[in-house]
């Protein structure tokens, strides 16, 4: 098997057990319908004002779902001790690394597909399109990132506690681009979004080797 | 005496010079007055700062490739004396800014103080894999992941965060926009603060050293005594 269709084996395997358990995905979709809720009792909202946070509310809830999306990758593989057979296949580390990277990032657009439509319902502003754009962009990146902190933190004593403390100095760029694509300058903005989404894809590739190798 | 502690006692004097050179062979500043004279121990500790960082991540590709323990004992005990570094270099830079700037935390924040949080924050993340990895290999092969990563996303962050106006003033050393004295007290601070540095690094380096040895021997002698237990 080639290194793509053993990703997409780990990935299909991924999204196939969320479906058949329905673990996150319910649990991230309540996080973000809650969290538009606690916006709406903990900001004095008027029109102007909601207008002005609702960028802000977004970038806030995709960082901490992505937390919880990540995290979930490989904590459950830890939980039942499937991680080593998984490792064990002749797939290789960066392939199975690549497949759940792609499931999370998958598991975290679904939760944006609520989050965006929810913003709208809950706080009545429609987000740009180039902001739902860079949202998406910075999905990709910060699966890589977040799925290779995540694969590391499950290793450490500390398990969830890590993964925050590790991904989240480490995501800014994406915040500061995604906020820049709601100015003047958002051609450049998505353009820097892509180009560190290589970077980083590439980055986190060449370093889950050393991070599953055991 | 060893060489560690000639080195020690060495930056004592080293210090005492570089206060003379900072506070009384440096002239005043025309414009800022006596404030200017945090600029050559911020700018120094920033500079050992970034030292150590660059020792981490030299550390960590060479233990990633050569599994080199030497490598990985040098990482280690180079990210503490980074983040001391940086965090000097952040109380500087906000004792300096408070009258300069009439600068409030809690009214602005600006670029390069919230791109120096993210590079404390890093490698406060990188001291924490060492400390919550199962010692060993891991926590050498987790660290050293972190180590490089970080130091890759350093700079992205300190560029990324200059799309919002900063107040930081450009540099003047490079540019040569600084007057010979002034140069010349910067020089000897850095050569200090370098020096301290170095000594700090090294001293930890060493204890490293000297408590793997001691884990090692009582694991010998745990086994020595279990062969001895054993029928």
């Amino acid at each position: 098997m080639s290194f793509t269709a053993c990703a997409l084996a780990v990935a299909r395997k991924d999204l196939v057990s969320e479906w058949r358990s329905r673990e996150v995905l319910p649990a991230l979709a309540q996080f973000v319908l809650l969290a538009l809720v606690v916006t709406l009792f903990a900001f004095d909202l008027d029109a102007t004002s909601a207008a002005r946070i609702a960028p802000g509310v977004l970038w806030l809830v995709v960082l901490f779902a992505g937390l919880v999306s990540f995290g979930r990758a490989f904590a459950a593989e830890r939980e039942q001790s499937s991680l080593e057979a998984l490792l064990l296949t002749p797939a290789g580390p960066v392939a199975v690394f690549a497949g759940k990277a792609v499931a999370a990032a998958a598991l975290l657009l679904a939760c944006e597909a609520v989050l965006v439509p929810g913003i709208a319902v809950f706080l009545g502003v429609a987000l740009p399109p180039l902001v739902v754009a860079a949202v998406v962009l910075s999905t990709l990146g910060m699966a890589a990132l977040g799925c290779l902190f995540s694969a590391l933190a499950v290793q450490t004593r500390a398990r969830e506690l890590l993964l925050p403390v590790l991904a989240l100095p480490i995501w800014i760029p994406f915040v500061v681009y995604g906020a820049a694509a709601l100015t003047g300058r958002a051609p450049q903005a998505l353009a820097n979004l892509l180009a560190l989404d290589i970077l980083v894809v590439v980055v986190a590739g060449l370093a889950a080797r050393y991070v599953l190798d055991d | 005496m060893t060489k560690l502690r000639l080195a020690a006692l060495l930056c004592m004097p080293a210090f005492a010079v570089a206060a003379y050179m900072d506070f009384v062979f440096a002239p005043e500043d025309a414009l800022q007055g006596p404030v200017q004279r945090i600029f050559y121990l911020h700018v120094s500790s920033a500079i050992a700062a970034y030292v150590c960082f660059a020792l981490v991540l030299a550390g960590s590709v060479l233990y990633l490739w050569r599994e080199s323990p030497r490598a990985d004992r040098l990482a280690r005990a180079a990210a503490p004396v980074g983040l001391l570094f940086t965090s000097v270099t952040f109380v500087m830079g906000m004792i300096w800014a408070k009258p300069i700037w009439n600068w409030d935390p809690s009214k602005t924040w600006d670029a390069r103080l919230s791109s120096t949080a993210v590079l404390w924050a890093v490698y406060a993340g990188y001291v924490l894999v060492r400390r919550f990895a199962p010692p060993g290999r891991t926590a050498a092969r987790l660290a050293a992941v972190v180590g490089v990563v970080g130091f890759v996303d350093v700079p992205i962050v300190h560029f990324s965060v200059q799309w919002w106006r900063t107040l930081h003033p450009q540099p003047v050393i490079e540019t040569g926009a600084l007057p010979g004295s002034m140069l010349a007290a910067w020089m000897v601070t850095l050569a200090a603060v370098l020096l301290l540095a170095g000594t700090l690094v090294a001293t930890r380096y060493a204890t490293e050293r000297n408590r793997e040895a001691s884990e090692a021997r009582l694991q010998r002698q745990e086994m020595v005594q279990l062969a001895a237990e054993a029928p």
